[in-house]
């Protein structure tokens, strides 16, 4: 039985886990193709509730509905910072009669994508909620680290910058996790949190820790309400990939990953760019692959009434 | 009326409850003990049932005036009928707030037309606003006794200071929300693994901790005495018993039923059942302030009774509310989850949620025994209770134990010459 | 259940459908594309033939789960598989193989993705088994074996390579 939604990565297993990666590897085979189009979601709308702007995760998904030949709609939701219980419950209503399939929701409050997948008897794709999850992101992550070790259990990644704050440092650390991967938060001490994973507040121990991968993480400037750390000079000086690490890195052929977008000169030199094993292109090819399987691999119910 | 409550055991702040009849007439107890049934009286079979004095919640939110579709104050005291509470102190955060006499009068006047008493405390600050002091002497005159701007913590210590300095003088009583504004956050969870995992930022117990240490320092130095709300740590309650025992600091505390039974873990996946303020804490709270209360470190338990729409309590975790409901099913989840497991008594439950209570509102303690006035519950602890939308009688259900079944039930409640209550 | 094929009648078809092709190709070079999962195992068989034979030829495989007509009626989607054509479709004549058809549904599906890799300037269609019951207006042109068999019958067709063994079995309702 095909599950509905898609909401978070804590909620699957490795076996689905590796089945949706798996999946993902036909889609990417497409792009080779003149047709990069499939009828497999034909007469099937996909709406796009973004209630948080976004360019690329908007975009990726967009062109991944439209590659399985899906209706695709961009509902024009208010994108003030308040955005209260009314309003959401009457796009809900109206989603409903529109009689949508599959509904792509970015919001900035943690669990509101859940709750309208439990209102809906659409499929519900979480592009990301608060600092909650982003799990498309965790999907691609995980595929492109596993183009360049198909043999993920063992590898150490460590995830750099405002663990606190990102959704990505949450999903795509469970999802690494649940595939083998050794992970290592570090950053700013007042930026890093406690959790189950290794703690470094140090670049060099991070380093000393052997990775093979730097996930560098975007600075939420929007997400902290009060300063976590002096200035972004300090910032990068400390905890950014600068010209002299990146010499580190190429040296011992250290991948380096981002979700984006990239704020230059803080998380990464722009020389960081030009660097043969950076992954940050891959990442955003991988992203349609990746989410055109999430989208194939959901089923809406709409046979029910929502609960 | 007259009637003969037979077979039950009395149940006391004392002792364990002892197996005697009640005879009542007329609206005063004229008899406990092994007795025959006296002419006339309607005999009520109480074998295997409690009979207890009625309980008395000194924390709750009535809404009213300003927000009755979440509850009004009729409603409210229906919920606690149902629940076996016969008095109730409300909280000022209305709209407007209790901090004036004329609101206080509207409020007691709504009260009268209840069938169990209910009283009301008062703001210390205009609107609970933090920068003036509200008219003590005058709300002393309308009755109040509790000041609090519960909802919030009293920002300014030298307001409170202050505050506390001149309304010692009218015999009044301070009662703290303890929460330090700017280290609360979005006032959504407790920080620790769960706020984690969710992604919202948390409230670490240091805010509570930090205000309440400010609070009874203040308190004692001025020499006010304060009654520290819904505690819901556990080194927040080390405080109280620092500075009552060691330093002789006249403070209080009170815990509620919810801050003994759950942790934050039991959010699961965003529910706002378990959403209030203080939040829920870690399992090691609950079995802390579980001792404590058998220590005696709490002097009361209560159960801040915040009722909600369903509407608003389906917001996003953040955008909820705080609050559940207390009355429909303190007692019963008391019994459920402490007496059948045998953590503590019914000498403890009448104690911290009936006696003490009362005395700290400086009422007539309600007992059952001979020549005392009617004031009493009849509970059975092995029927089960429901707790349906139908059933509670609160105009909210925001609770956990929404459709849950515990074991006990509130079988009937005696008030006066009145019976409130009979299943 | 009937066995239809053992594992012999089933080499002697797989011979069957090679000469067939061959014939057919005229000396042309023959570019086989085997619709998974089964029909590339008999392509696979057939190329293998071809090639003994001296013809020059060509092998792709083709995944159609994204081009099924029937999702609405499965409660959860298919495992995709990858597809594989390495040489140009764009003017190729190409042999679309099967293992069995039946309804013509997967053929149809077939032509949809095969048409979507680009514009081929023929294409003819090999199967091991033709079991009848057509819902499309499709047909083979080079058969292996024809099997008469009842609408709601079940014709299992199991292979070497994927399955362990050769036989093809009806299993009659």
């Amino acid at each position: 039985m095909a599950r509905k939604d898609f909401l978070d990565i804590v909620s699957l297993d490795r076996a689905e886990i590796i089945h949706l990666l798996d999946q993902a590897e036909p889609f990417k085979d497409l792009f080779t193709r003149s047709v990069k189009k499939v009828p497999a979601l034909k007469g099937k709308t996909v709406l796009m509730l973004f209630y948080e702007p976004s360019t690329r995760t908007l975009s990726s998904f967009e062109v991944a509905a439209k590659r399985l030949s899906a209706d695709v709609t961009i509902f024009d939701v208010p994108h003030s910072s308040v955005t209260k219980g009314e309003s959401v419950r009457d796009t809900i209503d109206t989603l409903q009669a529109m009689r949508a399939d599959y509904i792509v929701v970015r919001h900035r409050l943690s669990g509101q994508p859940a709750a309208i997948a439990r209102q809906t008897n659409a499929s519900v794709i979480n592009a990301g909620d608060g600092a909650h999850a982003h799990p498309t992101q965790a999907l691609l992550d995980a595929f492109t680290l596993r183009e360049v070790y198909p043999e993920l259990p063992g590898r150490k990644v460590v995830i750099m910058g405002d663990i606190l704050h990102s959704r990505v440092a949450r999903s795509t650390s469970t999802i690494l996790d649940k595939l083998g991967v050794e992970v290592a938060f570090c950053g700013p001490g007042s930026l890093v949190p406690k959790t189950r994973f290794k703690r470094f507040t140090n670049y060099e121990e991070a380093m000393n820790w052997g990775p093979d991968a730097v996930y560098q993480l975007r600075v939420q400037k929007e997400r902290q309400d009060a300063p976590f750390y002096p200035s972004d000079r300090e910032y990068h000086a400390v905890y950014g990939i600068t010209e002299e690490r990146l010499k580190e890195i190429s040296d011992k052929g250290i991948y380096v990953m981002h979700p984006g977008p990239i704020n230059r000169g803080v998380e990464l030199c722009d020389a960081v760019l030009d660097y043969d094993r950076c992954l940050i292109p891959q990442q955003v090819e991988n992203g349609i692959a990746t989410r055109m399987a999430v989208l194939f691999g959901l089923k809406p119910d709409l046979k029910n009434e929502p609960s | 009326m007259n009637l003969f409550l037979q077979g039950g055991e009395v149940a006391t702040e004392n002792d364990a409850p002892q197996r005697a009849d009640v005879w009542i007439l007329d609206g005063v107890i004229k008899n406990v003990g092994v007795i025959d049934v006296p002419e006339g009286a309607r005999v009520i079979d109480c074998a295997g049932k409690i009979v207890m004095p009625g309980m008395f919640d000194a924390h709750v939110h009535f809404r009213e005036p300003g927000q009755e579709k979440k509850e009004t104050i009729l409603d409210g005291t229906e919920a606690a009928i149902n629940g076996g509470i016969t008095g109730v102190v409300m909280m000022p955060n209305t709209s407007p707030s209790v901090d004036s006499p004329t609101v206080v009068k509207r409020v007691l006047e709504q009260g009268e037309k209840c069938r169990i008493p209910v009283l009301t405390s008062a703001c210390i600050t205009v609107n609970r606003a933090g920068h003036e002091m509200a008219p003590i002497a005058g709300l002393k005159e309308a009755g109040i006794l509790m000041l609090t701007d519960d909802g919030d913590a009293v920002p300014n210590a030298a307001l409170l200071k202050r505050a506390m300095e001149y309304g010692k003088e009218f015999d009044m009583f301070f009662a703290s929300h303890c929460e330090d504004p700017q280290l609360c956050g979005p006032r959504a969870l407790n920080e620790g693994p769960v706020s984690y995992r969710l992604g919202i930022q948390g409230t670490p117990a240091l805010a509570e901790e930090i205000c309440m240490d400010r609070d009874i320092r203040l308190a004692h130095a001025t020499g006010a005495m304060l009654h520290i709300q819904h505690v819901s740590s556990a080194i927040g309650m080390e405080t109280i018993r620092w500075w009552r025992d060691e330093r002789g600091a006249k403070v209080s505390g009170e815990v509620s039923p919810h801050h003994l039974m759950f942790a934050d873990e039991d959010i699961g996946d965003y529910d706002t059942h378990y959403k209030m303020n203080p939040p829920l804490r870690t399992r090691e709270d609950n079995a802390a302030l579980l001792q404590g209360l058998k220590d005696g470190v709490f002097r009361i338990i209560a159960t801040d009774h915040a009722p909600h729409t369903d509407f608003e309590k389906s917001q996003a975790f953040v955008d909820a509310p705080n609050g559940i409901t207390g009355l429909d099913t303190a007692l019963v989840s008391l019994h459920d989850r402490f007496v059948v497991t045998g953590e503590f008594g019914w000498d403890l439950i009448v104690k911290r949620y009936s006696a003490e209570p009362r005395r700290m509102m400086r009422l007539e303690v309600a007992e059952v025994s001979e020549g005392k006035p009617v004031d009493l519950i009849v509970f059975d602890p092995d029927k089960e209770t429901t707790f349906t939308k139908e059933f509670m009688r609160s105009r909210s259900s925001n609770t956990p134990f929404l459709n849950r079944t515990l074991k006990g039930s509130v079988e009937m409640v005696v008030l006066g010459d009145e019976i409130l209550l009979e299943r | 259940m009937s066995t239809a094929l053992d594992p012999a009648a089933m080499s002697a078809a797989i011979d069957r459908l090679a000469d067939q092709i061959l014939s057919a190709a005229g000396g042309q070079a023959i570019d086989l594309v085997g619709i998974r999962s089964r029909g590339d195992e008999v392509a696979e068989r057939v190329f293998a033939k071809l090639v003994e034979r001296g013809a020059q030829a060509r092998l792709g495989v083709l995944d159609i789960s994204l081009y099924r007509d029937d999702y609405e009626h499965l409660s959860s989607n298919p495992t995709l598989q990858s597809s594989s054509i390495d040489f140009p479709v764009d003017g190729a004549h190409i042999v679309l193989v099967d293992d069995v058809i039946f309804t013509g549904r997967t053929i149809r599906a077939a032509l949809d993705a095969l048409f979507d890799y680009g514009r081929p300037s023929k294409v003819d269609l090999a199967v091991l088994i033709d079991r009848g019951h057509r819902e499309i207006p499709v047909e083979p042109r080079f058969v292996g074996e024809h099997l008469k068999t009842d609408r709601m019958d079940r014709v299992d067709v199991s292979l070497e390579k994927i399955d362990g063994k050769d036989a093809v079995e009806i299993i009659t309702q």
